[in-house]
């Protein structure tokens, strides 16, 4: 009778540990004075985690940005408000798509990265090496990274914004001959830099910590063999994930839930 | 307490769940020598490695290293005890974004204020020590698994160290690497004046460049002796392992109930 409920309960005491962990390992690589010497460092994973990433979200953006200007021509056109599509595609991917889905993105291709290289270190004893050598690991490894996926991550959802807003803009205008002034026009009015820009810009902030973290906390507490790794790197995909939609859906509901 | 003792380990329990690794376990490690860990798989020998070098904590009991309780320094002077001893991991674990040059020059940069010159003349000395100077520009992917290792060994006594560890030197390696890794382990040794401790499970291998061996078994100490004396040994436990036999005091078989209970159809 009583056997399940106490595994419930072990389960969620070490759901728990492992949170605590986390935010422990979190809390130690980051919070120390920043100094000169590891600026060098950042700028690395800056191009491996950022200017990387690169490509796959400017490929994505502009397909996601065609799509939508062309979905939003069909359904406007039905009322003849084709004009508008340039706000639609806009206010779509500032508020929610570029965000959202520069996330997942980043999720795979950043986040997998990082938790299979923090990994093998471990697995080839690179990180016990660094200690022995009087150099902690989670300065060294863990806080570069951290910080590159902060910085990176909001950067590139501009980025996939702009793109996107491009891509609308050849579908709809180039291609479907809605007037370029209205597509840009309709768009400068809609488009409220506090409300829709910043908004969208927390919620990448948002992701970046919770992918970082996720990442880097998998790699760095994986058994260290070739199936705790590929298990770890998983973990980082689908645990990110969920946690950038179930986020997306909690800071929707406070930035724009009341505004109805 | 023996001043010559640069290892004193004393009444070290180790647990990993509720499995004793370790239990009482108290031996030393005198300066100078070159000491053989050994013991079957799964005696503990690499945790024991990794309890000296500080990257895990007794239970119980303490361990002294250089004279100094470890478990009661703090983070810098644990690390300035670490800067006397250098290991080299199984795997080498080189930092696998680094030239091998680099590689060899990390510790030197990280704690000694050295001018260019004399950190690349450092560096070339000790890759020249290890023979492997011609492959200062390649990446540690481009070399073999005992090139590798003498690199990572390169690496260990860069810092001139008075203490090095070696994690099983000698697993996974050709017969030329090994001998090469034996003539280097002992010309060490001897040139820099070094003690080390080498864990191992290359009888052959690791007696024949000893002064002395631990013999580790069931969480605790079997056998402290040279290794002449260890082959002589009558101890039951001991021959088994000098001498490579599959079955004796420590069983062939995986504690488990009578094999007549576990087959099928048979208890009728």
């Amino acid at each position: 009778m009583i056997g399940p409920i106490a595994d419930l309960g072990a389960g969620v005491l070490s759901k728990l540990v492992r949170m605590g962990e986390a935010l422990l390992m979190l809390l130690q690589a980051i919070a120390v004075k920043p100094k000169t010497s590891s600026l060098p460092r950042l700028i690395q994973q800056l191009y491996v985690v950022g200017v990387q990433s690169l490509i796959i979200m400017l490929v994505s953006a502009l397909f996601i940005g065609m799509v939508l200007g062309l979905q939003g021509y069909t359904l406007l056109a039905a009322y003849g408000s084709e004009q508008a599509v340039g706000q639609m595609v806009a206010l779509t991917l500032v508020r929610e798509l570029s965000p959202v889905v520069a996330a997942l993105l980043f999720a795979g291709r950043a986040g997998s990265a990082l938790t299979a290289e923090i990994g093998l270190m471990k697995a080839t004893e690179q990180l016990s090496s660094l200690e022995m050598f009087g150099i902690d690991p989670l300065h060294r490894i863990i806080a570069p990274r951290f910080w590159a996926g902060i910085i990176s991550l909001p950067l590139l959802v501009a980025i996939f914004s702009l793109v996107g807003i491009y891509g609308g803009h050849l579908v709809a205008v180039d291609w479907l001959g809605v007037h370029s002034g209205s597509y840009w026009g309709n768009m400068q009015q809609a488009v409220d830099f506090n409300e829709d820009v910043l908004n969208g810009m927390i919620k990448a902030l948002v992701f970046a910590f919770l992918i970082s973290w996720t990442a880097l906390y998998q790699g760095y507490s994986c058994v260290p063999t070739s199936q705790g790794i590929s298990a770890a790197t998983t973990r980082t995909v689908v645990y990110s994930s969920l946690a950038i939609l179930g986020f997306d859906f909690i800071l929707t509901a406070l930035m724009f839930g009341g505004a109805v | 307490m023996a001043t010559d003792d640069i290892i004193n380990i004393q009444n070290v329990s180790f647990y990993r769940g509720d499995r004793a690794i370790f239990k009482n376990l108290n031996c030393t490690i005198e300066t100078g020598k070159i000491t053989a860990i050994m013991g079957p798989s799964g005696s503990g020998k690499t945790t024991l490695l990794r309890l000296i070098g500080g990257l895990l904590q007794p239970d119980e009991g303490r361990i002294l290293l250089f004279g100094q309780d470890i478990a009661q320094l703090n983070r810098k002077q644990l690390n300035q005890l670490r800067a006397r001893m250098g290991v080299l991991f199984q795997s080498g674990a080189l930092f696998t974004d680094l030239s091998v040059f680099e590689n060899v020059a990390f510790p030197l940069r990280e704690h000694m204020n050295l001018s260019a010159d004399d950190l690349y003349n450092r560096v070339l000395l000790k890759l020249e020590a290890v023979g492997l100077r011609g492959t200062r520009d390649l990446m540690p992917s481009q070399l073999s698994g005992g090139m590798a290792r003498r690199v990572a060994l390169a690496r260990a006594v860069a810092m001139e160290p008075e203490l090095i560890l070696y994690d099983e030197p000698f697993a996974g390696q050709d017969p030329i690497a090994m001998a090469v890794l034996q003539r280097l382990i002992k010309h060490l040794n001897v040139q820099m004046h070094l003690t080390s401790v080498l864990v191992s499970h290359d009888i052959a291998e690791a007696c024949a460049i000893s002064d002395q061996v631990i013999l580790l078994g069931d969480g605790r100490v079997l056998a402290q002796d040279s290794p002449a004396a260890l082959q002589a040994s009558d101890d039951p436990a001991v021959k088994q392992f000098i001498h490579g036999e599959a079955d004796g005091v420590i069983p062939f078989h995986f504690p488990a109930p009578p094999l007549q209970q576990e087959l099928r159809g048979q208890s009728e």
